[in-house]
């Protein structure tokens, strides 16, 4: 090897190492959990057991139509705003297409509070209807087993992904595409249905994927509408007794194996072809102006979207402020007792110091293997960076729920990392590095993004000028490409302060509690509580709101690709 | 077969004019194309035939048949793209049958109809394949099967042979010219390539930012230029101005700096007259080199100049000569060129024959 090729290699390897102790590992500890018996012999039994089970069948059942619906739900959401912010312009169109996406990053956790005070059997829309006497008696808006409100709640927050991938994706088909199908006597929607749909399946089943995934797996709101027969409530309440109980294993490999297969059948239908456009679009598209009677019905759409997506954080802030929130419909008197109360808890201020401190540190963990990483795909010709480049975008195809599990396998006595155990010893460790590899490809995302804008005549001028390698980067590429690294940490951070499957089941000891576990607890108290965590809720959403803001002012409208997968 | 008639067509997009009152009749069966530089206007006049630009003014006739304001999808055109839009979702042959299947064409006609002009164009072979698997050429046949098995009221080509290599596109030239007088297609075909237009075209219309400049067979257009755009953009050529000394008998005498010319106005409704100021085009092929016989040969007489070549460029069919005379430059080129050499400081003369020199607007 030569002495040129000797710091990238070095690079690989470590980031290699770190993905294999820290990704891949956690993962081959739940399969041993879930197909190695007492006995220390492969079974299928644990398997067989789960399919057997009619709670654990119950719980799949439902984790799955949860998905379909929320990713149903925010597919219908999601492509008639792509297609018509493809192609019109109408009033308010910019603030309006950023204003979408807000409420990808509003956590639907805190959401849940606050939908739960608008919808619930007291809620606000029930006293509001009654009092106009649209009503008789209060109707449960949520359902008997909470399915729908949580069906609402994720397809409201991860629409923007269904949206991003199909703007990308429909600015991507050439016109010509759709001209020609119109020289043919094919128009209207027999035309979107016959050529513009197909063409953009590929990225509408990217960003579905993700989409049901999330949904499939989502932690938080179920746990928040005390929605018990889903899987990923059963394996977080299984984790009490981890120790001798494999069922939980079974069912994170269940669920594994469900992602895996539906990457798989995504990649048979879509992924061969890729409809990759043949010649490159050869006129843009002429984005029309629209009257203001369809350009009123664009605007309104946007603002309906999102005014919905925003109702429960707006019942979020309204709880927050108010003394009683029950059977009114604005809060009975206004007040800010809950944040002072929020702050004083003793639960409050370490789980922000808390948050903080493992949201910093897996910042900076990922933003050193972000670009390294970034570093070794984009700048060498090194065999077999094409898979570290895929690896470092895996960990968002894997549930968290998934990796928060493994983690704790790994940790468990008797195994190779028993000293990093939350429970035992401090979860600073495995919390930062939990935190880090789930938020990874967003900085990875970002990096190589910088260094493909950034040209590499950069930096072989500077070498030509006597500057050496590692040098020349600090020296030259990072300060060029600061501001992508910025934004992408920033999202990185905001992220990792309202993570939620790994705090709540990796944060075990009441001193250790990051921001969500805090606002989790304090929620199941009685009395106050749910305003009180509704307080710290909007502590953490203003929190992000600024970060975020932060990072849209750095990179403009570069913003969304960050999302795109 | 339909005759198409543009009849003061206009389109602006913004502030910028793309075409200014356009009017001319296409005849049937005719293969038209629309000629100029990049934002004159053709793309704009062409998308206004299919119907996906809809003109501020003016009237789009097929026929007798008013087709302004009629959507793309009810005209029954065949267009073909420049990127040929094949959609790659769909097979060759779905492709293909895409524009049958609109018409609602009984299943078994459209299975033959497919297969018969796949044929066509010898692509029956690949009908099963996908488009992303076929080379550029392949492509634009498929694209060309696609146009034509709707058995269209008009062919319209959009620059479609500007993403093949040389060699393909002189093959698909004929190609099209083939498949449309066979089938008795009034064709309109856009292009900046005058080769491709000179070759294949019944006749051609030169666009100049928004407007016509000439429409003619390809020999008028070439040979008598109606003004300077036209003759600079169609072939190369070589501009001098000068005086009009006399208008007498056979064409126009002028006056230039490197000698008398007798010429004739293209332009019809303008005959120059004496004294006034004109630019004379002649072609660099029209010249003839030759030896000075005798010294006062090359003063007074017409059609004559004196000088010597500077450089030459030699091509094997031709040589392209860069001659100066009395302080001006000209492009001369020597068909099947016997001269290995033509040493500077040798004086020579060239001669041009009167029909061949075209007198036009300063």
């Amino acid at each position: 090897m030569s002495t040129r090729q000797l710091a990238p290699t070095c690079v690989f390897a470590a980031t290699a190492l770190f993905f294999f102790f820290f990704f891949l590992w956690p993962l081959g500890e739940t399969l041993r959990g879930a197909f190695v018996g007492a006995d220390g012999r492969l079974t299928f039994s644990y398997l067989f057991e789960v399919f057997r089970n009619r709670i654990y069948l119950e719980g799949l059942s439902n984790a799955f139509w949860l998905a379909v619906w929320s990713t149903a739900l925010a597919l219908l959401l999601a492509l008639p705003l792509a297609f018509i912010s493809d192609r019109f312009l109408f009033p308010g169109k910019g603030v309006l297409s950023a204003l979408l996406l807000v409420p990808m990053i509003l956590p639907p956790f805190v959401g849940a509070i606050g939908l739960k005070a608008v919808l619930g059997h007291s809620g606000a829309l029930n006293t509001l209807l009654l009092e106009i006497g649209a009503l008789d008696s209060p109707v449960d808006w949520l359902g008997q087993g909470r399915f729908w409100g949580i069906v609402a709640l994720n397809a409201l927050h991860l629409y923007p992904i269904l949206y991003l991938n199909a703007t990308a994706a429909l600015a991507n088909v050439d016109p010509a595409m759709e001209e020609a199908a119109e020289n043919l006597g094919c128009s209207g929607l027999r035309k979107f249905f016959r050529i513009t749909l197909p063409l953009i399946m590929p990225g509408l089943f990217a960003g579905g994927t993700i989409v049901f995934i999330w949904a499939f797996t989502e932690l938080g709101v179920p746990l928040m509408f005390d929605f018990t027969r889903v899987t990923s409530v059963q394996i977080f309440n299984g984790i009490k007794d981890i120790g001798g109980n494999p069922f939980p294993f079974a069912l994170v490999v269940v669920m594994l194996a469900s992602t895996v297969l539906l990457y798989a059948c995504g990649k048979f239908l879509f992924g061969r072809s890729g409809h990759a456009m043949m010649a490159k679009a050869t006129g843009a598209r002429g984005v029309r102006t629209l009257g203001w009677r369809g350009g009123a019905a664009c605007t309104l759409a946007f603002v309906a979207v999102i005014g919905l997506a925003i109702l429960p954080h707006l019942g979020v802030i309204a709880a927050a402020f108010s003394r009683d929130w029950y059977g009114t419909i604005l809060p009975a008197e206004l007040t800010l007792e809950n944040f002072r109360v929020a702050l004083g808890h003793d639960l409050t201020l370490p789980s922000i110091q808390n948050s903080l401190k493992y949201a910093g540190l897996a910042t900076g963990v990922d933003v050193v293997l972000g670009v390294a990483i970034a570093y070794v795909v984009v700048r060498t010709r090194l065999p077999g960076r094409e898979v570290l480049d895929a690896l470092a975008m895996l960990p968002l195809a894997v549930p968290g729920l998934v990796l928060a599990f493994g983690y704790l396998a790994m940790t468990q006595e008797g195994k190779l990392f028993q000293s990093l155990n939350p429970v035992t010893h401090s979860p600073l460790v495995i919390l930062v590095i939990a935190y880090s590899v789930r938020r990874l490809p967003y900085v990875v995302r970002s990096a190589a993004a910088g260094f493909q804008q950034t040209s590499v005549t950069l930096e072989e001028a500077a070498q030509g000028l006597g500057c050496p390698p590692f040098r020349t980067l600090r020296k030259i590429t990072l300060p060029l490409i600061a501001a992508n690294l910025l934004a992408g940490g920033l999202l990185a951070f905001s992220f990792a302060m309202l993570e939620v499957s790994d705090s709540l089941i990796l944060a075990q000891k009441q001193q250790d509690f990051p921001i969500t576990k805090a606002i989790y607890e304090l929620y199941q108290l009685l009395g106050d509580g749910r305003l009180i965590a509704a307080a710290l809720g909007v502590w953490a959403m203003l929190f992000l709101a600024v970060t975020i803001l932060g990072a849209s002012l750095l990179l403009g409208k570069k913003l969304g690709a960050l999302f795109r997968v | 077969m339909i005759s198409i008639r543009i009849e003061r067509l206009t389109k602006r997009f913004g502030g910028q004019v793309a075409l200014d009152g356009v009017s001319f009749t296409i005849e049937p069966g005719e293969i038209f194309f629309l000629l100029g530089p990049s934002g004159c206007g053709k793309t704009t006049l062409l998308r206004s035939i299919a119907g996906f630009c809809v003109p501020d003014d003016g009237r789009v006739y097929f026929g007798d048949e008013d087709v302004t304001f009629l959507p793309p999808h009810r005209r029954n055109t065949g267009m073909m793209f420049q990127s040929y839009a094949l959609w790659p979702h769909l097979t060759v042959a779905k492709n293909v049958a895409f524009g049958l299947e609109e018409r609602r064409v009984p299943r078994g006609d459209v299975l033959l109809r497919v297969a018969e002009a796949l044929e066509s164009v010898k692509m029956g072979a690949y009908a099963e394949r996908k488009i992303a698997q076929l080379s550029g050429g392949q492509q634009q046949r498929v694209a060309l099967a696609r146009a034509l098995v709707v058995r269209p009221r008009a062919l319209l080509l959009d620059e479609p042979l500007s993403n093949l290599d040389a060699k393909l596109r002189l093959e698909m030239r004929a190609e099209i010219r083939r498949v449309c007088k066979e089938s008795g297609l009034t064709a309109v075909y856009v292009t900046h390539d005058q080769k491709e237009a000179l070759s294949i075209s019944d006749r051609m219309a030169v666009l100049e930012n928004g407007k016509i400049a000439q429409i003619g067979r390809p020999t008028e257009v070439y040979r008598f230029p109606q003004s300077k755009a036209v003759a600079d953009f169609i072939g190369e050529t070589n501009f001098l101005s000068g005086r009009v000394v006399a208008g007498t008998g056979e064409g126009t005498l002028v006056e230039t700096p490197v000698g008398i010319f007798r010429g004739f106005a293209s332009e019809p409704d303008w005959s120059p007259v004496s004294g006034e100021t004109v630019t004379l085009s002649i072609r660099p092929e029209c010249w003839t080199l030759g030896k000075v016989h005798s010294t006062g040969e090359a003063s007074g007489q017409p059609n004559l100049c004196a000088g010597h070549v500077a450089s030459t460029v030699y091509l094997g069919e031709v040589a392209q000569h860069h001659f100066v005379s009395g302080g001006a430059d000209l492009k001369v080129f020597e068909m099947n060129p016997q001269a290995s050499s033509h040493p500077p400081d040798r004086e020579q003369c060239l001669t041009v024959d009167s029909r061949d020199v075209v007198i036009l607007r300063r």
